[in-house]
């Protein structure tokens, strides 16, 4: 069985944020939540690189070993989803998690949030396939069709990439002997180099 | 043999030169900035800012609460009762005539003040042991609805604790005689009724005391921090470990003082209804309480 993963080539990404609109948008993300997120690291210094983060949808996932009530569960495939209708809201999946990707919506008790959500991977949840519960807790089911993520199917500048592991790292890997990566890749000094 | 041997030599010097010539000629090509993004410093840097140091607090949390945390709650509701009941069956209730003269022990005031934590400690006791053990009752709205009872059950219990410490501290604070007491575990061990070193109250409702009230209030701090995650993760993985820690220790001193409270010593749940306790209780239990 295939292993799904997300790679963002930070060659390539160029801090759009398109990745978490798409995300948010078509999966109508709760206010509050954003599943993915771009982070910058030394902004406006040279160096400067940006990545796209979500759930990494780990091997031995932390979030998995610490839930109390067993909301959540890996798939075959190596997705980890979360169950909206079993999870109490208790924190420990953020607190166990070394990506910050669990996020929680407010509730209406004193605050108390509400069901955790993150990045499904495009793959709903525990619900029936295309069911009217499945689109509204946890959004579209884009693996189930066939298709890639969102972040990454709209990536305009493909440093997102999503699917099969070893396709993935098949990609990366002739995009690194290509191009280079780091101080080597193309940028500025390759287009105005003088020889 | 001697031809195996060489040959084997021979492998192993050629695997050793490429390797050393591969690593030397590979360093200046494509892969050298390769490392500085997948570095573990890269991730530690990249996510440090939402995640803090995971390597430290994060990890710590992670295998506390996926391996140990509910072995040892299991452990504290399931041995201290049975640990009790064989104190029942070989040793026995303690009992006094409830017919002689009485001292009054409570006021009204306390006794209303007792209640009310009672109440609401068990209540946060029974909740947060339904969230410990939520897989085992599969989780959803009703252990939701557990989580929302904890944190009303703490607010209640927070205002009632403020009063309990003022009633109370007076009277709580250690003494010389209380580690006689603790020595002979409060004459609990035996039948015979020998007058123990106790002032008013006893080392063990001494210590039950400074945990519910002292204790009772860094957890309800604690709770709150994490109730609202209202600081920083590393602190909130803290706040949760100390939560949880002391959270056993209060349960098996709930446990204890139930046992005491219904069943050590017969009858002595009159004392907390009624405000009275028999005198002969109070000479033998309480021997250095001076009484008017």
């Amino acid at each position: 069985m295939a292993r799904m993963r997300f790679l963002c080539d930070t060659e390539r990404c160029i801090d759009c944020s398109g990745c978490v609109v798409a995300c948010k948008e078509g999966n109508h993300v709760p206010v509050g939540v954003n599943r993915r997120r771009v982070i910058t690291m030394k902004q406006g210094e040279p160096g400067e690189k940006s990545i796209s983060v979500a759930c990494m949808h780990c091997s031995d996932a932390p979030c998995i070993a610490v839930c109390p009530v067993d909301a959540i569960y890996q798939r075959e495939d190596g997705i980890v989803l979360v169950s909206k209708k079993t999870c109490i809201g208790c924190g420990y999946c953020f607190m166990a998690c070394p990506f910050g990707a669990p996020q929680f919506p407010k509730g209406n008790v004193f605050g108390a949030r509400g069901a955790m959500d993150k990045c499904t991977f495009c793959a709903g949840g525990p619900e029936e396939n295309f069911s009217k519960d499945e689109k509204q807790l946890y959004g579209q089911n884009r693996i189930a069709e066939g298709k890639p993520p969102l972040c990454s199917a709209m990536c305009a500048t493909k440093a997102l990439l999503a699917g099969d592991a070893d396709i993935v790292a098949d990609v990366y890997r002739t995009r690194v002997f290509e191009r280079g990566s780091g101080v080597n890749a193309w940028g500025w000094s390759r287009a105005y180099k003088k020889d | 043999m001697q031809r195996l041997i060489a040959s084997g030599v021979l492998v192993m010097v050629v695997y050793a030169v490429a390797l050393i010539a591969g690593t030397a000629i590979a360093a200046p090509t494509a892969f050298t900035g390769l490392a500085q993004y997948f570095s573990p410093q890269y991730y530690s840097e990249l996510y440090g800012g939402i995640t803090g140091n995971w390597q430290e607090l994060g990890q710590l949390f992670t295998h506390l609460q996926a391996t140990l945390f509910w072995k040892i709650f299991l452990g504290v509701i399931t041995i201290i009762p049975v640990i009790f009941l064989l104190h029942f069956i070989i040793i026995g209730a303690k009992k006094f005539s409830h017919d002689g003269p009485e001292i009054l022990f409570f006021n009204l005031f306390t006794r209303i003040i007792h209640w009310i934590g009672a109440l609401s400690f068990t209540l946060l006791v029974v909740t947060g042991l339904l969230i410990i053990f939520g897989a085992f009752f599969g989780g959803g709205p009703p252990i939701r609805l557990a989580r929302h009872i904890h944190i009303i059950s703490a607010m209640v219990f927070a205002v009632d604790a403020v009063f309990m410490f003022l009633i109370w501290v007076k009277d709580m604070f250690p003494a010389p005689y209380d580690i006689l007491w603790v020595f002979i575990l409060g004459g609990y061990l035996s039948k015979k009724k020998k007058p123990v070193p106790a002032g008013k109250y006893n080392a063990g409702q001494k210590s039950w005391f400074w945990l519910a009230t002292a204790g009772g209030g860094v957890m309800a701090y604690t709770g709150y921090i994490i109730w609202g995650m209202g600081a920083d993760l590393d602190t909130v993985r803290l706040y949760t470990i100390i939560h949880n820690v002391l959270g056993m220790v209060l349960v098996s001193m709930l446990l204890t003082h139930v046992y005491m409270s219904l069943f050590a010593i017969k009858g002595s749940l009159q004392s907390m209804i009624s405000g009275y306790k028999p005198k002969e209780e109070v000479d033998i239990l309480h021997s250095r309480y001076k009484y008017e």
